[in-house]
């Protein structure tokens, strides 16, 4: 268990495309920490730097105190989860999950007691003298992490490890995984494109744009509810952005956007870049929108618009409203009722309400 | 429409033609081999009888030479292919890149060559005022000119030379198949190099190996032609024994018998080599 520090770390490859400018982070120590980032960001080539399969152009990598950037990958006591397993197709399950510990000459009955430990907690004493091929997904990736975890490395490296996976027992894996960080305490690096694993697993997470730039550090929910950026806000969860002028930033803040009028917005701390009549975007979660056809009080914002569609979540339901400068916004209603007091329908008039503290104000 | 019915009810139907062929010229001309070695005919061409006399024959020292000098050239030929294509191999799946297919296409370019062309041009290589022992001379390494040919020196360059793309084609073709994920997965579990290599690489590509070491060593137990012409007459190896009896006068039956004695040994020994690449190759599964 001990934290990765990563300081100007720079790699780009001869054919050019990715490139990570140089990165600095650190991954505190024993926390599920999540990577998330669009496809092709540099996120995977992290990870393989951490764990020694690429060498860094520039900068320097440290496992708590000490410098790992030069050290062979096979004596990093890190451990990867890879996408596709990699598992061993000539060994069976049991010999996977020893293959590190037999490396290290440790003796042979100690070896079996803790794989076979570690198989019973994956649920996969049955499958022992199975070769890897004969397991279904779901078994193959727990095989993976208890290949893994059974060197009891300072940090796992996980690299869409559920990627392959079905949607249901994705979300069970993510459980499984919780827990078992919960038991071990050991560092988790959890690289993914899927917000909604990073959002569910992660203690802290950090957001990569293209061009391998880290763009914001944080909780799942100061990510989720405080993006830094527009990419962030775009990228995590779905938003809606509207740009305009900042106006009355000392008393009353409020944006004007063409063609819709004026708009309150809540400025909890003040940005450098913010000034009087700057151009501005304005970030607001589709969930935090009210949608109905009546008027109604206590709400700091409101605007008219007309339902141009209408899709159905199950739990919840979308709608897309159209204003009058033709910009369009997403709104979330949860449906709560079989049958609701109000059913709103294509084309009806409505209005939509939010209350100030619920935007984000971004930088154009 | 008819031919497809046909295929659809007899799927075999199709194969006649080539079982016919192997019939007429590969059994029935086997068979006759291995009759004539143990039947006797009279002088009229009657039949007179079995005897295993024609063994007996063989039983009987420089005989014994000749089937060790072949198992010999046999097994030293596989192995040295084998250490030369693996690596080989190796570079051109993992670190060939774009190059991969060139380097394949220049393997194979000298299989378009007639096989006299070759032994003639290693002649020019290795004869005593030939490029080798003029570069030797060149360089002050030797003052005499040094007598290549004829020599098992010269039977080996030109066995492994020719044989080297049995061995190296199929190995290659399973390591270009080759996860590498998995190198990486052995590598980051703790293994070095050299125990990814003995426990994950070799393994996996177990069977190709065993199929370049058959495609090597079963066609050089019974090479002829690479020693007589490189190793002039100094060793005798199964094949010139057979060319001699087949092609001398009356001699045609103690051919035939010395033929089925060294399939006997051929199989044998093939039989004990796979074992032994097996054991060599397992991934030692609880015992490493």
């Amino acid at each position: 268990m001990r934290s990765v520090r990563l300081k100007g770390l720079k790699k780009s490859f001869l054919q050019g495309g990715m490139i990570l400018d140089g990165i600095d982070l650190t991954i505190p120590s024993g926390k599920f920490f999540a990577l998330l980032g669009p496809s092709g960001c540099g996120k995977t080539t992290l990870l393989r730097l951490i764990a020694g399969l690429e060498r860094a152009d520039a900068g320097q990598i440290f496992l708590g105190n000490k410098e790992i950037t030069d050290l062979p990958i096979h004596e990093r006591p890190v451990n990867i989860v890879f996408q596709n397993y990699a598992l061993f197709p000539h060994l069976n399950v049991f010999d996977n999950v020893a293959y590190s510990l037999k490396l290290k000459k440790v003796p042979k009955e100690v070896i079996k007691e803790k794989v076979l430990k570690i198989l019973e907690a994956f649920h996969l004493e049955s499958h022992i003298h199975k070769l890897t091929t004969q397991l279904s997904g779901g078994q193959q990736q727990r095989v993976a992490l208890a290949r893994a975890i059974v060197n009891e490395p300072d940090v796992l490296l996980l690299d869409e490890p559920l990627a392959a996976l079905d949607f249901k027992l994705r979300e069970r894996m993510l459980i499984e995984l919780i827990e078992l960080q919960d038991k071990l305490k050991t560092t988790f690096l959890y690289v993914t494109h899927d917000q909604f694993e990073a959002l569910t697993v992660a203690d802290q997470m950090a957001i990569m744009s293209p061009g391998g730039r880290i763009e914001q550090i944080g909780t799942p929910k100061e990510i989720y509810e405080f993006p830094a950026t527009s990419f962030v806000a775009k990228f995590v969860g779905t938003t809606n952005l509207l740009s305009g002028t900042l106006h009355q930033i000392g008393s009353d803040p409020q944006v004007s956007i063409e063609g819709v009028g004026r708009l309150k917005v809540h400025i909890p701390q003040l940005k450098d870049w913010m000034e009087e009549g700057c151009q501005a975007v304005m970030s607001i979660r589709p969930e935090k929108i009210f949608i109905s056809k009546k008027e109604v009080k206590n709400f700091s914002n409101v605007l008219k618009g007309v339902v141009h569609s209408i899709v159905y979540h199950g739990r919840s339901t979308q709608y897309n409203v159209l204003l009058s400068n033709k910009t369009r916004l997403q709104v979330f209603e949860q449906n709560e009722e079989h049958f609701p007091q109000e059913v709103i329908d294509y084309d009806n008039e409505v209005y939509l309400y939010w209350q100030k503290e619920n935007v984000v104000l971004l930088q154009q | 429409m008819k031919t497809p019915q046909l295929a659809k009810h007899y799927p075999f139907a199709i194969g006649i033609p080539a079982v016919i062929w192997q019939v007429v010229f590969f059994y029935l001309p086997l068979a006759l081999l291995v009759a004539g070695s143990f039947l006797i005919w009279t002088e009229e061409g009657g039949f007179a009888g079995f005897s295993l006399e024609k063994f007996t024959f063989f039983f009987r020292p420089p005989y014994f030479t000749v089937i060790g000098a072949s198992l010999l050239l046999a097994l030293s030929t596989s192995i040295l292919c084998f250490l030369i294509a693996y690596p080989i191999a190796y570079y051109m799946a993992f670190r060939g890149k774009k190059w991969k297919n060139l380097l394949l296409f220049l393997l194979i370019v000298p299989f378009w060559t007639n096989f006299l062309l070759h032994v003639y041009a290693w002649f020019y290589v290795l004869e005593r005022e030939g490029i080798l022992n003029t570069l030797l001379r060149a360089l002050s390494i030797t003052h005499e000119p040094i007598a290549f040919l004829n020599s098992t020196f010269a039977i080996m360059i030109m066995m492994i030379y020719y044989y080297l793309p049995f061995m190296l084609l199929p190995i290659y073709a399973s390591l270009e198949r080759f996860d590498s994920k998995l190198l990486e997965a052995s590598y980051d579990l703790g293994a070095s190099w050299r125990q990814t290599l003995c426990k994950i690489t070799l393994p996996l590509c177990s069977r190709a190996i065993k199929t370049g070491f058959f495609l090597v060593f079963i066609p050089s137990f019974g090479e002829f032609a690479i020693p007589e012409l490189m190793g002039g007459d100094r060793v005798m190896f199964i094949g010139n024994v057979v060319s001699q009896f087949i092609l001398g006068d009356e001699t045609g039956s103690l051919g035939a018998s010395f033929t089925v004695l060294s399939c006997i040994v051929l199989v044998i020994s093939a039989l004990v080599l796979y074992q032994l690449l097996s054991w060599f190759l397992k991934p030692r599964a609880t015992t490493w």
